[in-house]
């Protein structure tokens, strides 16, 4: 119990005295997994529209396709990537193993299925007369699309928060994408890994709060949002 | 114009954005002053490559990314040249590694020596043993739990070899194989109580925080060298191979090798330096 | 005198899946005529709406739009979207003020500067100065279908197309609604109504359509619709 103790007095010490890797561990976190959430939103919000408004063959396929992709563990997405980006595998040339694209390729992975089938979800309980109220009124279809997004903004919103929870406090792809380099790709998560490993809990403890916070945060917003989102309609 | 004409004329705005990004991924993909380096858990654990990595790095201009595995892990991704440099600690598997042409050639660096740990009432009596087979035998007999690292590192090589050595074949519900990292089998064997064999350096760095004592040590058998190899550039065109011969010059040079025998935890010197003359001869130019 | 046809429809078929929805539908709107649709649920006087204003495509069939013949369908809808507004059962209210529903119909390439005028007349030709920075989406039934029509005429089409605009509202919701169309008649504007109640209508309009089993069935044609009433403004809106 006093080990315990005596590891959160210091992991507290750790954060409030600004320590510079710990905070540069974290600045990695969000950078990676800001970039992911930023690259991923744009193409899965169209796969997630056209799913939502456009008849195609092969729509409920794929429409199953993703909300199965949901479960696909993050250790096999990073294992599989890991073997498309080595040297060896397909994607080799790309050269990106063990650096931060490669962990913001793999939390790419992560989140799109979120993305899309979340917001198929959002974009398919929106009224399509939103669609064509927007036509009707001489809007481009560019600007009707822009409409159905504002008006179901509060499900989307929902969509990337819960996108963006899994992927920061993702491990098992990071690690192994990342190769959990000090100062390059050690985030959050792997460093809470190495840390524990080596004993040293009180750095795991402080990392572990802040991840904590975020997911508490992230949350109080999902719900927040979401509450919103039920008023609205 | 639909649905149809909207989706389409997005997704090739994105996927044009997309392979530029791509493109510019692919420019800033690898500088050149980027070494990596694929070791252990024992020396990056044990804050040895903390310590010596920044003065190579002031002094040559480049930069090090240390990604530490297992030495079977770290041996791997040197063959499938995902990295430049490897620093590891399994003899046999670095001669088959330079021999099948997958490094150029191995370096002796430094070693250290392993030890065997175990609980502080020595529950095998292995304390006195005449040597490390004897000890091994002595944990098998009274089926004493040991924690193995089970996960193809330099250590579980040399375990597997000493048991072999012993003429005990490990298996029963004593032997447990645990599959990770170093730092964590000395803890799993703490809370369990159980022996185990780990490098000195590693303990060092744990034993405070550990319920466990040296039970067995200073057989010439455990030995632990550690080699250094570059990636064969032939085989892997784009490693950076001439970074790696600097760090690789580095190591084995005089002040790599300074500071590797003044590298201290806890007071005691962790490493001892072992570099070759007729080695760090060949690399001068 | 010939009348003047604002749109001419023939040979017009649709189906859904396997069913037939309209199946050679025949007739012509009278410019500046209002035209009451009428018909059992399922008739399809909503998908003959829907046609009309480009927002589903036809089987087959031809359409004469100010005297002049459109074919193929692509070059139709563009004429349509121009010149159509159709109004739904239910208005749709973007998520935002009154003003932002009223000032999306402008669309963004009118400025600012011109179109406070417009909204400000739009406001008050449903006589709802007053909600200007309401939240649309808490507003009755009846207040919507004002302020869609509003919107639609920001717009100002030609054709005027509503799906059911007094259902569901009460009566004073209703005579407001028919007041406004009304003015948008006198306007000179092209009306076709949709709805199950004839009677709300009497004295706005000059031809009946009758949809039956996806035909029209009858046309009973009326052409002397109730004077006008002089107190009735003009409106038009114009560019200035």
């Amino acid at each position: 119990m006093s080990a315990l103790l005596e590891a959160t007095e210091k992991a507290l010490e750790l954060l409030i005295s600004g320590d510079e890797a710990l905070w540069q561990i974290i600045a990695i976190s969000f950078k990676v997994s800001g970039s992911a959430i930023l690259i991923a939103t744009p193409p899965a919000l169209l796969i997630a529209f056209a799913l939502a408004y456009l008849r195609f063959p092969g729509r409920r396929v794929l429409v199953s396709l993703f909300s199965t992709l949901l479960s696909v563990p993050a250790v096999v997405v990073g294992l599989t990537l890991y073997l498309l980006l080595s040297n060896r595998g397909p994607l080799g040339d790309w050269r990106l193993l063990f650096t931060q694209s490669a962990m913001v390729v793999g939390q790419i992975a992560l989140a799109f299925p979120i993305l899309v089938a979340m917001g198929h979800a959002a974009l398919q309980s929106a009224d399509k007369r939103a669609w064509e109220t927007a036509r009707t009124l001489g809007a481009s279809p560019l600007r009707a699309f822009f409409v159905v997004i504002r008006e179901t903004r509060f499900g989307l919103l929902a969509a990337l928060l819960a996108a963006y929870g899994r992927i920061i406090a993702e491990v098992g792809a990071s690690m192994m994408l990342g190769g959990n380099i000090l100062n390059y790709t050690r985030n959050i998560p792997t460093a809470i890994a190495l840390e524990t490993s080596k004993g040293e809990f009180a750095q795991g403890i402080a990392l572990g709060a802040i991840l904590l916070l975020l997911a508490f945060t992230l949350n109080g917003l999902l719900h927040y949002v979401q509450g919103k989102g039920v008023q609205m309609s | 114009m639909s649905y149809r004409h909207i989706f389409v004329r997005i997704f090739s705005l994105l996927l044009i954005a997309l392979s530029a990004l791509q493109f510019s991924v692919a420019q800033a993909g690898e500088p050149q002053q980027v070494i990596r380096l694929a070791t252990t858990t024992s020396t990056d654990n044990s804050g040895l490559l903390q310590a010596l990595l920044p003065h190579f790095e002031k002094s040559s201009g480049y930069k090090v990314h240390v990604i530490a595995v297992g030495t079977g892990k770290a041996l791997r991704m040197g063959r499938d040249g995902d990295v430049d440099v490897v620093l590891v600690h399994a003899r046999k598997a670095e001669d088959k590694f330079v021999k099948e042409g997958f490094g150029e050639r191995r370096f002796s660096v430094m070693y250290n020596d392993f030890v065997l740990v175990g609980p502080a009432d020595d529950p095998a009596g292995v304390r006195g043993s005449r040597d490390v087979g004897d000890a091994f035998r002595k944990i098998a007999r009274h089926k004493a739990p040991f924690i193995s690292r089970g996960d193809d590192s330099g250590t579980h090589k040399k375990e597997l070899s000493l048991w072999k050595k012993a003429g005990v074949k490990p298996e029963g519900q004593w032997y447990r194989e645990a599959g990770q990292g170093m730092g964590k089998v000395l803890q799993i064997a703490g809370e369990l109580g159980a022996y185990t064999l780990t490098d000195r350096g590693t303990w060092l760095a744990y034993q405070e925080k550990l319920p466990l004592r040296i039970a067995f040590e200073g057989d010439p058998l455990l030995f632990n060298p550690y080699g250094i190899i570059a990636v064969n550039p032939k085989l892997h065109p784009h490693v950076n191979h001439d970074g790696a011969m600097a760090l690789i010059r580095w190591m084995i040079g005089k002040e790599g090798q300074t500071r590797i025998a003044a590298f201290t935890l806890h007071g005691q010197q962790l490493f001892k330096p072992d570099a070759k003359a007729d080695e760090v001869a060949l690399l001068k130019p | 005198m010939k009348p003047e046809y604002h749109l001419q429809v023939s040979q017009l078929c649709k189906s859904h899946g396997r069913r037939l929805i309209l199946n050679e539908v025949e007739f012509s709107l009278p410019k500046g005529s209002c035209t009451l649709l009428t018909g059992e649920n399922g008739a399809g006087k909503t998908t003959l709406l829907r046609i009309l204003a480009s927002l589903e495509k036809p089987d087959r069939g031809r359409l004469r739009l100010a005297e002049q013949s459109w074919q193929p369908w692509r070059k139709a809808r563009r004429m349509l979207q121009q010149r159509v507004m159709y109004l739904h059962q239910h208005p749709y209210m973007f998520d935002g003020t009154v003003e932002y529903n009223l000032r999306f119909a402008l669309g963004s390439r009118v400025p600012q500067r011109d179109a406070e005028p417009l909204i400000e007349k739009a406001l008050r030709l449903i006589g709802m100065e007053s909600f200007r920075k309401t939240s649309a989406r808490t507003l009755s039934g009846g207040e919507r279908q004002r302020v869609a029509l509003a919107r639609a005429w920001l717009r100002s089409p030609q054709v005027m197309l509503l799906d059911e605009p007094t259902a569901n509202l009460d009566y004073e919701s209703r005579q407001r609604t028919l007041e406004l169309l009304q003015r948008l008649r006198n306007d000179g504007m092209t009306l076709v109504i949709a709805s199950h109640d004839p009677l709300h209508f009497e004295g706005l309009t000059e031809q009946r359509l009758h949809l039956q089993a996806g035909r029209v069935e009858a046309v009973e044609l009326n052409m002397n619709p109730a004077t006008q009433p002089a107190n009735v403004i003009l409106m038009r809106r114009d560019y200035a």
